[in-house]
């Protein structure tokens, strides 16, 4: 599917910026979203330098070879980026993008490139590069959609990290990701809201009350059980905002009878590093695998968010120990296997309404969850309708790679880079949009809202949570269910 | 005239295959190297073999992907390089040099599909130029070469063409053939140093980003130190 591009209204608003002209100046750093202050002398000598420490360190160097040579400059993944068919600006194309990071490899890592360039006396990285890297790179949403379209096999997404990631090393990354994580990492509360033990264990304890009184069973958060069977981790954020979907899956613990528990010393499953700093993303799965060893739980659970659960399975066995590490699992792999194996009963019909489902870029793309979540909906929904593309192919909601937590950027997510989502969206008509992600559900309600599409975003375990049926549930409790 | 095309035919030909064989047996030597290296850091050595298999086959065969993306271009794309691969290859003309100079022969092209995939190649080829030319998004990510190297690659196949088919004078002919020879061995020496280079390096693409992105474990320490950022704040 196409996407018409923007037009000029959209254009000034996407493009408008909420920073201080002084801050700009400060900085000297022209991007829309909110930097804290850094060494602004020398940046080029200093990014140099960052790069050259992390192709020391690291496998990029393999990569960007890989890529200089390869690079066809087709222009084949310029039809499948969001964010290029919004924006129409030749600067969004991915190979584009690219390029930015790959001639500042080219000229000053490559034998051939620096000969060339010392001999000329050209190709230098300057300031203005790095500005426009600090721009571009934060443009695009990491969706790797352009990555499955490149004939030769460029991996845009990569190189967007990796730019990321030495932007990071010389002060310039988005500072509310900086802010979260460093409450997570170093802060009192060791979450990236903020989010205070008391203040968790009361709104767990409200939450329990409140499922008893509807479902007519006890059902539990589980706080603190050493030896259980997963270490449950949601994002942090969904103990503030998505109470449902909690219920949603302390249900489906009660009802299969599933060992899990909550750790009250680390309950945030958000890891920042991913879209800006591997150093980053490395503390916080080591800090998230400390945890697990110490409640000596079998295997972690990640709750519904992509991310969260793309670093996790990923990284874990990077970080900890390899095909030795604990096994990680999204809590949509656990709820289907139950499913299937006739442990959890859905009642069929629960909802009556036109639902539609979105696939989060960061479980979807290499094709881990993508049928499961279908299955589990149409045992309950009478409705389904798909979004084309689809699954693998997905159209991202327009807030990935980190830039859904960037509030200062909202216009910007929801008329560039969700605009082709919010185009899918508008056209099947759904009353629900079920998207099992943290990241995906707050970008995909300000889109709908902001582009006036009548829908409700929800979690996939805030549906279950409906349709649960539990044995010895009181019958008129399942009677009411029925009727949705 | 006839002593320049024997050398053209001869030693200029043996150097210039030599180094584009060489140049590209160097690249894949490198890209393996890298990746061995790579993999011997990775923290996590489990690798999605299957899934990049697929991917590398379904882009080697794209019928599938053609159509759903940009047809038209994906189109004129295959067939450009379904003739740019088989008629150097499999043409009868050059088996029979290969035959008189080191005495091995394998299948050719019948001439009838010979002289259409050369017309094919030719019409692609101009097509890719043109529509480079004409498309907003290419034209901004072309470098020189980009352009360049369309025309360049048809350019052996049109003289090859005039050499085989038509009925010219023996001026015109051996004219044709020095282009036919001289361009060809022009490209021979291009390919390891230029884009084209993805002829061999393609097929490794998928793995080299599967294995990119198993990143080596516990690089925090290191990268700190080298930067002389240990104990600093996150
Ligand atoms: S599809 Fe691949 S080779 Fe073609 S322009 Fe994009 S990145 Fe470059
Ligand atoms: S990762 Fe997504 S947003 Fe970024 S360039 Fe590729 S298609 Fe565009």
């Amino acid at each position: 599917m196409r996407t018409q591009p923007i037009n000029e209204q959209e254009r000034e608003r996407a493009f408008s910026s909420v920073k201080k002209p002084e801050v700009t100046e400060r900085q000297q750093l022209d991007v829309r979203y909110h930097v804290e202050d850094h060494e602004v002398t020398g940046r080029p000598r200093a990014f140099l330098e960052a790069f050259a420490a992390i192709l020391r360190h690291t496998n990029y160097r393999m990569a960007l070879e890989h890529f200089v040579r390869v690079s066809a400059k087709c222009a084949r993944c310029a039809v499948q980026c969001p964010v290029y068919q919004a924006t129409n600006d030749v600067k969004d194309i991915p190979c584009y993008r690219s390029e930015l990071l790959l001639s500042v490899y080219r000229r000053h890592f490559t034998m051939s490139g620096s000969l060339i360039g010392r001999l000329t006396g050209t190709g230098h990285l300057t300031d203005e590069t790095v500005q426009q890297m600090a721009e571009s790179f934060w443009n695009c949403t990491a969706c790797r959609r352009c990555t499955i379209e490149c004939p030769v096999g460029i991996d845009h997404a990569l190189i967007t990290h990796l730019g990321r990631f030495i932007l990071s090393e010389i002060g310039i990354a988005p500072r509310a990701l900086v802010v979260s994580t460093r409450e997570q990492l170093e802060g009192k509360t060791g979450n990236t809201s903020a989010v205070p033990v008391p203040a968790l264990s009361d709104t767990l304890e409200f939450l329990e009350e409140d499922m008893e009184e509807e479902k007519g069973v006890p059902i539990k958060f589980p706080l603190d059980v050493e030896g259980a069977e997963y270490l449950f981790t949601p994002a942090v954020s969904d103990f503030l905002m998505e109470a449902e979907t909690l219920m949603g899956i302390a249900a489906v613990f009660a009802a299969t009878g599933g060992s899990w528990t909550i750790s009250t010393n680390y309950f945030d499953a958000i890891n920042y590093g991913l879209f800006y700093n591997d150093r980053i993303l490395e503390r916080v799965i080591r800090k998230l695998y400390s945890e697990t060893e110490r409640l000596k739980t079998r295997a972690i659970l990640i709750g519904e968010c992509g991310h969260a659960s793309r670093t996790a399975k990923y990284y874990v066995p990077v970080h900890c120990g390899g095909d030795q590490a604990k096994p990680v699992y999204n809590i949509m792999e656990y709820t289907y296997r139950m499913y299937k194996e006739g442990k959890l009963k859905l009642q069929p019909g629960t909802i009556t309404e036109k639902v539609t489902y979105h696939d989060p870029c960061n479980i979807a793309r290499q094709g881990w969850i993508v049928d499961q979540p279908r299955e589990l909906i149409r045992a309950f929904c009478s409705d389904v309708v798909e979004m084309q593309p689809l699954g693998q192919d997905n159209i991202c909601c327009g807030g990935g790679g980190g830039t859904v937590s960037i509030d200062e950027i909202r216009p910007y997510r929801t008329t560039v880079g969700g605009k082709a989502k919010a185009d899918q969206i508008r056209a099947t008509g759904a009353k629900y949009l079920i998207a099992p992600c943290a990241n995906c559900k707050k970008q995909l309600r300000e889109l709908v809202e902001d582009q006036e599409i009548d829908c409700e975003v929800v979690g996939l375990h805030d549906l279950i949570y409906k349709a649960i049926m539990f044995e010895g549930q009181p019958a008129e409790m399942q009677t009411a269910q029925e009727k949705g | 005239m006839d002593a320049v095309i024997e050398f053209a035919q001869g030693p200029l030909f043996r150097v210039t295959f030599g180094i584009m064989i060489l140049g590209l047996i160097r690249l894949v030597v490198l890209d393996l190297i890298n990746a061995v290296e790579a993999y011997r850091r990775a923290g996590d050595k489990s690798l999605a073999w299957t899934a990049a298999i697929t991917k590398t086959v379904s882009w080697l065969f794209p019928l599938k992907r053609a159509f759903t993306q940009r047809p038209v271009y994906s189109v004129i794309s295959i067939v450009f390089h379904i003739g740019l691969i088989l008629v150097p290859i499999f043409l009868l003309a050059h088996i029979q040099l290969w035959e008189a100079g080191l005495g091995i022969s394998w299948w050719s092209l019948p001439h009838f599909w010979a002289d259409l995939l050369t017309i094919t190649t030719i019409v692609t080829g101009a097509a890719l130029f043109f529509g480079r030319i004409g498309q907003r998004s290419a034209q901004a990510l072309s470098r020189t070469q980009d352009y360049l190297w369309p025309i360049l690659l048809i350019i052996p196949f049109v003289t090859g063409y005039i050499c085989a088919n038509t009925v010219v004078g023996p001026a015109t002919y051996q004219l044709s053939m020095l282009v036919h020879l001289l361009s060809a061995e022009l490209i021979f020496v291009l390919i390891p140093f230029t884009k084209i280079a993805h002829c061999v390096l393609m097929p490794l693409s998928q793995f080299i980003i599967t294995l990119a992105w198993k990143f080596p474990a516990r690089v925090d320490d290191k990268i700190c130190t080298t930067l002389k950022k240990k104990g600093a704040p996150v």
